[in-house]
């Protein structure tokens, strides 16, 4: 095991002169489930390759290999039925070499299938999380309803615990992938699915949406963020406060907009009157990393940029542009940012 | 061999011509220019004092009437949007059926648009400053579906609703009363 | 007649016990301080405070009911539908309508019954936008010479009974967030007792009092959130475990949610003189979707007893926790006094809109029993122990899926529309419905005045066919003494009298009277429309006596007439559209008072 480690580890420094980034990253070996499937995807790796070198190897001798004069007339002859000791040979050795090959990529991807499927039984941690287009909703369960926890395009995990996220879809299929953590798992309307993760080093990985889903499916990432186990208590803590009343009067003046106009008719900021289910929850936005499901960073300007009109960062989009007067638009953005 | 040849370079020639020239419809992703208002006060039809023509039917309802993206994009406002609880799926409940042939204040696009953004007095709210008007036409383009006024190349060809009924592509043309024959 | 006195009661309930051919067993009686002598008038729509809708006169019996005949009529000029009974006090009749809630004053010492005066409250038409289930009105009430009643866009109005002058209004509901006040509000211990509607809205129920003299608010109890706002403090003391705790109205619910979460009080509200108690159930939590909500969802589908005075709780039972089906609990509570172990009990008798007939102790909120009076298999039964509904899981609404065939459907086996309690023959008469549905649940947006729902329903009747029966239930025995079964559903209430007649209405208008003790049908009249308004008997000025109901057909059953939906869209009207599609071939929207009395 560690010699296959080791050569796991090293051969992507093999094959890839270059660094590559393991927040997004299928190799990135974040997750015990992803562990798993590098364990299968390395060990088909290897098979495969040496068969593919075999396969070459035989047909640049092919190509390279003269023929040789006595066998020209070989049919006239009348013994090309005969077969060659020699070709009987390598062929039964080739058949035992493939049967060989293919039952132990079978029996690896069985056992990497069931040990993925058991790690579904440990769960400690319930998220469901229920995709839209082009939007995730992110719901913490828990066994006291008071404390679920509803929040939009990021999850937030305890290092070590095994999560259950339980996969739905509003609309059509989509698929939810951090490729770092575990592998794909499609969320389809109408059906309920789920996939386990357990994250084994803190961090900050990325998500897709990986089925495609409509016109911006490509802007449909997730930012996974994992954090110890006590940063998780504190973040989820902090995540069940309700929006706080702004003081500052744009910042109220944005807060009169919000909760009486377009916005409300869509998304909820806890403690106000706006209780939209349609769009994400907007109650902790500013504390988040990026901005409509990972289409840009969060920051002042993309959100000035995303509120005025959000069709140029993400034509088709379900967020209308609304026509903000100047004034309104600084109003609703500076109460936005107070959303921490 | 060579006229087969330049055959079928001409058929080929012909298919990519025709595939480029084929433009549905225009998929707007939001209104030109933005913020523009729905149109005030288009009533149902009436006496025009002194004779003559009433108002002409705005511009702006080409755009949304018959276009199958705004249509698709007023169902699912029609359902998130809450007007689903009080109309249902055109049946009516709280409101009244949208799927017949009577219209309080008429059923022509403009009217409907005109219906939603200001509301009416017995009951139906108003939704000026809480829907943009790119939202309040396609709901109207949707409304109309469900009485069958659309081509049926722009309605959906599959019902999307829970219930799952006839799709929208067989629901029967209802003469549009723009009177007010349902209004007791 | 002679004044029909307590000991007239009591001496009639032993004849009959004696004579009865059960034998000498006990029956329930009415509780003897909340159901006082009948004087003859209707006062309020339960007829008294343990709503038994019983007349004690017995000029009509079952062998001359026959002859009934019309004495007059009168046109409340409206068509929606017309839920409210007429009362009768001092030689006067008094109806109130639907929107536009107009109040009628007929002058039952002349010929004809003419209008003395018309009262019009003038609520704002935009109500009619936000009220779920037809713009309907459960009647007015009587106290002090006044007529007390609610509109539709939330205000309670007292009016002079002689005049027909306005002597106070007070505003207690706003349209904004989707309230309406559909319900009939009782008066008690110098308190107006009114409750909102809006479950279907993302309102936040509540129930207030009034005070009887000026209007002004005594004390209001919401139905969620924190102890403080349900009035629950020291003297609160639930019977079961899972009624008890702290801040309950939020810990059952996700963060926020119980600001829009229903438990609204539009139904019956009955009342113990004895114990000075306050009996009414809560409506269903919002939005339908259960998954938007987990978590009990307190204090929705329960029953709460509160101190008339103070407003505090007492207890609470939840009869339907964490509701599925929309399964509201506000319906009437009979109080009556069982037989219980050589002495008498005080119980609730109680139709259950999920399906169950209840008889609780109604001190303490104990359940004594809870048997099925209609079909149900979406729950297995009441466990007794711990009070709690068994829930079927499989019938359970998930989002993003349809769920069929689901008995009872959300009307349950019986809505609104009360039963009648006979202290003579100890049998409650249930007028009700046979009604399965097919549930989808979607995801519910909140927009506040529109509806806050996320299913799609779809009725059809239930086993049997027949979408409405009408069923004697001995609450004893704890079963049906006999069971009519009728085409359509039963949208009507039923009236009891001491003659051994029963009366109740059909949806396509006919006003029938059976026999209280076999059920046979004695006489049928047909009116203009259906009847879905309570029937009450009183007695006339010249003595004798008058069986009275307006027919207008309505409510959320009849929706389909009068409010002229589409049959074509299954859903419509939250599903009954389907279940009714044949009604506007039956019958026709209209408001009609009838009277009839025997000949002289």
């Amino acid at each position: 095991m560690t010699s296959r480690r080791a050569a796991a580890a090293s051969l992507p420094l093999l094959l890839c002169a270059c660094q590559y980034q393991t927040y997004q990253s299928a190799l990135g070996d974040a997750g015990v489930e992803d562990r798993q499937f590098l364990i299968l995807f390395w060990i088909f790796f290897a098979i495969c390759a040496a068969m593919y070198a075999l396969v070459i190897a035989f047909l640049v001798a092919a190509i390279v290999r003269r023929r040789r004069a006595g066998n020209a007339n070989v049919v006239e002859s009348g013994r090309h039925h005969e077969s060659h000791p020699l070709m009987r040979t390598g062929l039964v050795c080739w058949t035992v070499l493939v049967s060989t090959g293919l039952a132990a990529l079978a029996i690896a991807s069985f056992i990497a299938d069931r040990s993925m499927a058991k790690a579904a039984a440990r769960e400690q941690l319930s998220i469901t999380v229920t995709a839209n287009q082009w939007w995730w909703d992110v719901r913490y369960n828990s066994s006291d309803p008071s404390k679920t926890l509803r929040t939009a395009n990021e999850l937030h995990l305890p290092v070590g615990v095994p999560v259950r996220i339980q996969l739905r879809s509003n609309d059509v299929i989509h698929s939810f992938w951090v490729p770092s953590l575990a592998g794909k798992q499609d969320l389809i309307p109408g059906r309920d699915t789920d996939v386990t993760i357990v994250p084994k080093r803190t961090g900050i990985f990325r998500g897709q949406c990986a089925e495609f889903c409509g016109v911006q499916h490509a802007h449909m990432a997730l930012v996974v963020n994992v954090v110890s186990y006590g940063d998780f208590v504190r973040w989820w803590e902090h995540q069940l406060q309700p929006a706080a009343t702004p003081r500052m009067p744009l910042a109220q003046a944005g807060y009169n907009y919000v909760t009486q106009r377009e916005c409300a008719m869509c998304h909820t900021i806890a403690g106000t009157p706006a209780s939209g289910r349609v769009g994400p929850d907007l109650t902790h936005l500013a504390s988040r990393r990026s901005l409509a499901a990972g289409t840009t960073p969060m920051g002042k300007g993309n959100l000035y940029g995303w509120v005025a009109d959000p069709q140029s960062m993400k034509p088709g989009s379900k967020m209308p542009t609304v026509g903000l007067e100047p004034d309104e638009l600084h109003a609703v953005v500076a109460y936005l940012e107070t959303l921490k | 061999m060579s006229s087969r040849f330049r055959a079928s370079c001409l058929a080929a020639a012909v298919l990519v011509a025709v595939l480029v020239a084929c433009d549905r419809e225009e998929r707007r992703s939001r209104s030109k220019p933005i913020g523009e208002n729905v149109p005030a006060g288009a009533t149902p039809d009436t006496i025009y004092a002194g004779g003559g023509p009433g108002p002409a039917l705005d511009p702006r309802a080409a755009l949304y009437d018959n276009n199958a993206p705004a249509i698709a994009d007023g169902q699912q406002l029609y359902m998130r949007m809450n007007c689903v609880g009080c109309h249902s799926h055109g049946g009516g409940g709280m409101g009244p059926a949208l799927m017949d042939d009577e219209w309080r204040y008429g059923g022509r696009i403009d009217q409907v648009a005109s219906t939603i953004a200001e509301g009416r007095p017995n009951g139906m709210p108003a939704w000026r400053g809480r829907l943009t008007d790119d939202q309040i036409w396609k709901l109207a383009a949707y409304v109309r579906t469900l009485s069958g006024q659309p081509s049926k190349d722009s309605v959906a060809s599959r019902a999307d609703a829970m219930s799952a009924g006839a799709p929208q592509t067989l629901t029967p043309r209802e003469p549009a009363h723009t009177s007010d024959s349902a209004q007791q | 007649m002679a004044r029909v006195g307590r000991s007239w009661i009591a001496a009639w309930s032993a004849f009959l016990l004696c004579s009865s051919p059960a034998g000498a067993q006990p029956h329930a009686i009415s509780a003897p301080r909340a159901a006082p002598p009948d004087n003859g008038n209707w006062e309020m729509p339960g007829k008294n405070y343990a709503s038994t809708r019983f007349s004690a006169m017995r000029q009509v019996t079952p062998a001359n009911v026959r002859k009934l005949g019309i004495a007059f009529t009168f046109s409340t000029g409206t068509n929606r539908g017309f839920e409210a009974p007429p009362l009768v006090v001092g030689g006067t009749m008094y109806l109130v309508t639907p929107f536009p809630n107009y109040l009628y004053a007929l002058d039952l010492t002349k010929p004809g019954a003419p209008a003395k005066w018309t009262f019009k409250p003038k609520p704002a038409a935009a109500a009619q936008g936000v009220a779920c289930c037809d713009v309907v009105n459960r009647g007015a009430v009587h106290s002090k010479g006044r007529i007390i009643f609610n509109t539709l866009d939330g205000q309670t109005i007292a009016v002079d009974a002689k005049s027909g002058r306005q002597v106070w209004r007070t505003r207690l509901g706003n349209i904004q967030k989707g309230e309406t006040i559909t319900m009939a509000p009782l008066v008690a211990n110098g308190k107006v007792i009114v409750g909102n509607s809006g479950g279907e809205m993302g309102v936040r129920g509540w129930i207030a009092a009034l005070d009887e003299g000026s209007g002004r608010l005594a004390w209001k109890a919401f139905h969620t959130g924190p102890d403080r706002d349900v009035l629950i403090g020291s003297r609160f003391k639930p019977f079961y475990a899972m009624d008890r705790g702290k801040d309950l109205g939020v810990k059952s619910w996700p963060p926020e949610a119980w600001k829009i979460g229903g438990a609204t009080a539009w139904g019956w509200i009955s009342y113990d003189p004895a114990l000075g108690l306050i009996y009414y159930g809560t409506s269903n939590p919002g939005p339908w979707n259960p998954d938007q909500r987990p978590g009990d969802n307190k204090w929705s589908t329960g029953i709460f007893a509160r101190d008339v005075n103070t407003g505090q709780a007492v207890w609470f039972y939840q009869s339907s926790p964490h509701d599925l089906f929309d399964h509201d609990d506000i319906n009437e509570s009979i109080l009556a006094d069982i037989p219980w172990r050589g002495g008498r009990r005080p119980v609730l008798l109680r139709p259950g809109r999920n399906g169950f007939f209840y008889v609780m102790d109604r001190r303490t909120g104990q359940v004594l029993s809870a048997t099925p009076y209609g079909y149900i298999n979406s729950a297995k039964g009441v466990d007794l122990r711990s009070g709690r509904l068994i829930p079927v899981k499989e019938k359970e609404p998930r989002q993003g899926r349809v769920t069929r065939n689901i008995c009872p459907a959300a009307p349950g086996a019986k809505d609104w529309n009360p039963a009648a309690f006979s202290p003579v023959t100890g049998l409650v008469y249930i007028p009700h419905i046979n009604l399965c549905m097919d549930m989808g649940a979607m995801e519910a947006n909140y927009i506040a005045g529109t509806p806050y729902v996320g299913a799609d329903v779809k009725m059809y009747a239930g086993p049997g066919g027949n979408r409405g029966v009408f069923t004697a239930w001995d609450p004893l025995r704890r079963r049906k003494v006999f069971e009519i079964k009728e085409d359509l559903p039963l949208w009507s209430p039923a009236l009891a009298t001491a003659g051994g007649v029963v009366f109740y209405g059909t949806m396509d208008g006919w006003f029938k009277a059976i026999d209280a003790r076999s059920g046979k049908l004695l006489w049928r009249f047909k009116t203009g429309s259906g009847i879905i308004g309570q029937p009450i008997s009183y007695r006339g000025p010249d003595g004798r006596q008058y069986i009275a109901v307006v027919a207008g057909v309505g409510g959320w059953a009849g929706a389909i007439v009068s409010g002229k939906l589409d049959p074509r869209d299954p859903t419509a009207a939250l599903g009954f559209v389907n279940a009714v599609k044949d009604l506007p071939s039956k019958t026709t929207a209209g408001g009609m008072l009838y009277v009839f009395a025997l000949p002289r």
